[in-house]
């Protein structure tokens, strides 16, 4: 459903991404994990089509994302690390614009709009600008958004990031939920726990470069490491060269 | 400590040069010389205005002198104005609105010290522009009476209490009203105070009707300001010790200089304390209403804007980004004053033309009549140029950090960029088209002045808005705390200047055609197949240019977008 294929990203020469090659199957939840500054985010974005890659292709659903941006598009929901918004539009505004976006059916919003303030406990503030939202409740209306219009791929960056214990074990429930109906889940984030829970598979990004990927079986396998901790082989894959004495 | 205040304003130091993260050092390097380059042309005209000015002055026998000091007293009591207005809403940005204040209230530093630094910084931000241009003043000042080098000297030392002075004055009133108001709401105070004082300026001078200036039957009147000219200034206003002190100096009475720079010297070290005393007892109360102000409010669905747009055929990402503009442009209140000001700047423009006394002038009245409505295309430009500098200029950058939002979704940046200029084009076009049918209706020009007038601003009209929102999509700041001032940024400045060339190779390549045809018409002759050819002729080449200036700035404004 996801493929990336030799996609690099260079800062003014500085590598970012390095030829990084992976494969997301359908139903699939797949862990990005990696330290601060390997180039998470930088992927993420390229896979929403917010940056183009320097080389290399993003494929969603077979389609070429620098071919096809809009109905590569069509078919993702996007949430990024940070929730900036539109300050000044309420919770429900910026849903329906949202779904005029992704060509959701105007009879089908409110239904499914109010369907997803009440499952994100935000139908409360549905008429309330953004702008007096909390970071939590702009993370959990982001996502509402981005379930709005069914998406057959989720490309998520920190979805945990401002949530509270109750708002994890939703958003983890629900991400189960989606991955049983079918759709790919590519999700990045540092809490390593998550991705112990929810993903079938993980690849770890190092320098701008995927040094490990497999089940967490695999990668303990790779990292030489005995517990059935995720911590102890992301420190092990990640850790930098000893220092001299 | 004092090394406290330097360490807080160290990092706006550090920052002084360095390019943002991203953008090349060789690309910085060319927008800081072309800002240079348009400085120094404006630097240069002023210093020439007025050593033309200055030198006419003094061959009037009598008068010249008064004329000059009166001069140097209304530019630096009109100094004194836009210091005041300027360090009134820097001080507030710097003490009540920066992003980085929940980091530098968490320091281990006294508040009277955080003050300090932002007020220092303040103070460099409203004064510095202001100094820079001052500087052409005093040197023709200095030129034109042949003043000695002490007269050059001495200028830093009147200037700088001068600049102190007011930002402290002002901070004072600042710190106060804030702790009555809430921070983001008193800006929009304070834009509507400057609407207040920019119609009352206005009507003072419309009052004054200065184009009574040329009717020679009001000379005796004249003649009789002069003479009050010579009445003296407010004592207590720092533009006059500063007057009064670059005065002295320039004719050599350094005791008198010396007298008023002890008095500005002092008044800036009591006025600065004061503003430090103040700050003690009050600024963090503001800084905590500031960080406290917004208060979610529910907005009735009923009366949704959705249901409201009367265009039904309008759909999908055409419709939310209309929809959207519209919600969130009436709901900045920092918008609504400067839909005001732009207001009031449209009604002077009508008044001008309907009080322009051109029956009194020596020229045939059509010939003027149409003369002005030639030359109003090109005013009512500079006017759409303005307009679009301020709105539709900043319309991408406007969406912010949100622009993920524009970018992940399934529409073609191409189109997003298209439906913002659509979104602008409309009501900027019925503007101008009705402010020069408007204005040609006060003229009382001839059908085919109006309507060659009305034809070529319409044509111009989308070349001026695709220049801004191409430009604006090329240059866009999406992590600017106020995307309107990005317009005094280089594709701001670049955007101004394409437009204003644009319309002067407008108007001139239209000017010898249609006076060709016009004064045919005229003299009561029927204009030749040659001169209705040269204005086909010419006219399709305006089409053709306009067409170029729709597209260009549209493509290239894309194209970076898409890049960036």
């Amino acid at each position: 459903m996801i493929e990336l294929e030799n996609l690099s990203k260079r800062y003014g020469g500085v590598p970012a991404v390095d030829n990084l090659s992976l494969r997301v199957e359908k139903g699939e939840i797949f862990g990005f994990l990696g330290p601060n500054g390997a180039g998470k985010t930088t992927t993420i974005r390229m896979m929403g089509g917010i940056i183009a890659p320097t080389k290399g292709l993003v494929r969603v659903g077979g389609l070429d994302m620098a071919k096809h941006p809009v109905d590569a598009k069509r078919m993702i929901g996007y949430i990024p690390d940070r929730p900036y918004l539109y300050e000044k539009l309420t919770g429900l505004e910026f849903l329906r614009f949202i779904a005029s976006l992704y060509r959701v059916e105007n009879g089908a919003f409110p239904k499914k709009a109010e369907g997803l303030l009440r499952l994100f406990a935000l139908w409360p503030w549905a008429d309330e600008l953004v702008e007096s939202y909390s970071h939590g409740m702009k993370q959990r209306l982001i996502m509402c958004a981005a379930f709005l219009h069914e998406p057959k791929v989720l490309v998520v960056d920190e979805p945990m990031v401002g949530l509270d214990p109750r708002g994890i074990r939703l958003v983890k429930d629900i991400l189960r939920e989606e991955s049983k109906k079918g759709v790919s889940i590519f999700l990045s984030t540092h809490t390593l726990q998550v991705a112990q829970d929810l993903c079938n598979r993980i690849a770890i990004i190092h320098k701008g470069k995927v040094i490990a990927q497999g089940a967490t079986s695999d990668l303990q396998t790779m990292a030489n490491v005995s517990e059935e901790d995720l911590e102890a082989v992301f420190l092990r894959l990640t850790e930098e060269e000893a220092p001299l004495p | 400590m004092k090394s406290d205040i330097l360490v807080l304003l160290l990092p706006r130091w550090r920052a002084l040069g360095r390019p943002p993260a991203g953008v090349e050092k060789k690309h910085e390097s060319v927008k800081t010389l072309l800002l240079a380059i348009i400085g120094l042309v404006f630097w240069l005209g002023v210093y020439t205005v007025f050593i033309q000015v200055l030198t006419y002055f003094r061959q009037v026998e009598g008068f010249g002198d008064v004329l000059a000091e009166k001069l140097l007293s209304m530019v630096l009591a009109t100094f004194l104005s836009l210091l005041a207005f300027s360090s009134i809403i820097t001080s507030l940005a710097k003490l009540y609105l920066s992003r980085d204040l929940a980091l530098v209230h968490a320091l281990p530093v006294s508040r009277a010290r955080i003050f300090a630094a932002r007020w220092i910084e303040s103070t460099v931000d409203s004064s510095w522009m202001v100094l820079v241009f001052a500087l052409p003043v005093f040197f023709s000042y200095g030129m034109v009476y042949r003043a000695g080098l002490g007269f050059y000297l001495n200028a830093p030392l009147v200037l700088l209490p001068f600049c102190v002075t007011v930002s402290a004055i002002s901070a004072i009133p600042v710190m106060l009203a804030v702790v009555l108001l809430p921070a983001n709401r008193f800006r929009t105070v304070l834009a509507f105070l400057g609407l207040v004082l920019f119609v009352a300026v206005y009507v003072a001078v419309r009052l004054a009707r200065p184009e009574r200036l040329v009717d020679p039957d009001e000379a005796a009147s004249v003649m009789a300001y002069l003479a009050a000219l010579q009445s003296p200034r407010a004592f207590w206003l720092p533009s006059t010790w500063a007057c009064d002190a670059f005065l002295a100096s320039l004719r050599g009475d350094w005791k008198t200089v010396w007298f008023h720079n002890s008095l500005a010297v002092s008044a800036a070290g009591a006025s600065a304390y004061l503003a430090v005393l103040t700050a003690r007892l009050f600024y963090f109360k503001g800084v905590t209403k500031a960080q406290t102000g917004r208060v979610g409010k529910a907005f009735p669905r009923s009366k949704s804007l959705e249901a409201a747009v009367p265009l039904p055929w309008l759909k999908g990402p055409e419709r939310a980004f209309l929809i959207k503009e519209i919600k969130v442009f009436f709901r900045d209140q920092t918008q609504w004053p400067q839909v005001f000001l732009m207001a009031a700047l449209v009604g002077i423009y009508l008044y001008n033309f309907k009080v322009l006394p051109l029956e009194k002038s020596p020229l045939p009245t059509v010939y003027l009549q149409n003369l002005f409505s030639f030359l109003n295309m090109a005013l009512a430009g500079f006017v759409l140029t303005a307009l679009v500098a301020r709105f539709a200029y900043p319309a991408v950058s406007m969406e912010k950090e949100a622009f993920w939002i524009a970018r992940s979704a399934p529409v073609s940046m191409g189109r997003i960029v298209w439906i913002k200029f659509a979104i602008y084009l409309v009501p900027l076009w019925a503007l101008a088209v009705v402010l020069v049918a408007v204005t040609n209706k006060l003229l009382r020009v001839t059908p085919f002045m109006m309507w060659l007038s009305i034809g070529t601003v319409f044509c111009m009209v989308p070349g001026i808005v695709s220049m801004g929102i191409g430009l604006g999509a090329a240059f866009p700041n999406f992590s600017s705390e106020n995307p309107a001032q990005s317009v005094t940024s280089f594709g701001g400045l670049l955007y101004m200047i394409l437009s204003l060339v644009f319309i002067g190779l407008v108007v001139i390549l239209e000017a010898g055609p249609v006076y060709a045809v016009f004064m045919a018409g005229a003299q009561g002759r029927v204009a030749g197949s040659l001169a209705w050819t040269w204005l086909g002729g010419t006219l399709a080449l305006v089409a053709a240019l306009c067409a170029a200036a729709v597209f260009l700035p549209m493509r290239a404004g894309i194209a970076r977008l898409s890049r960036t």
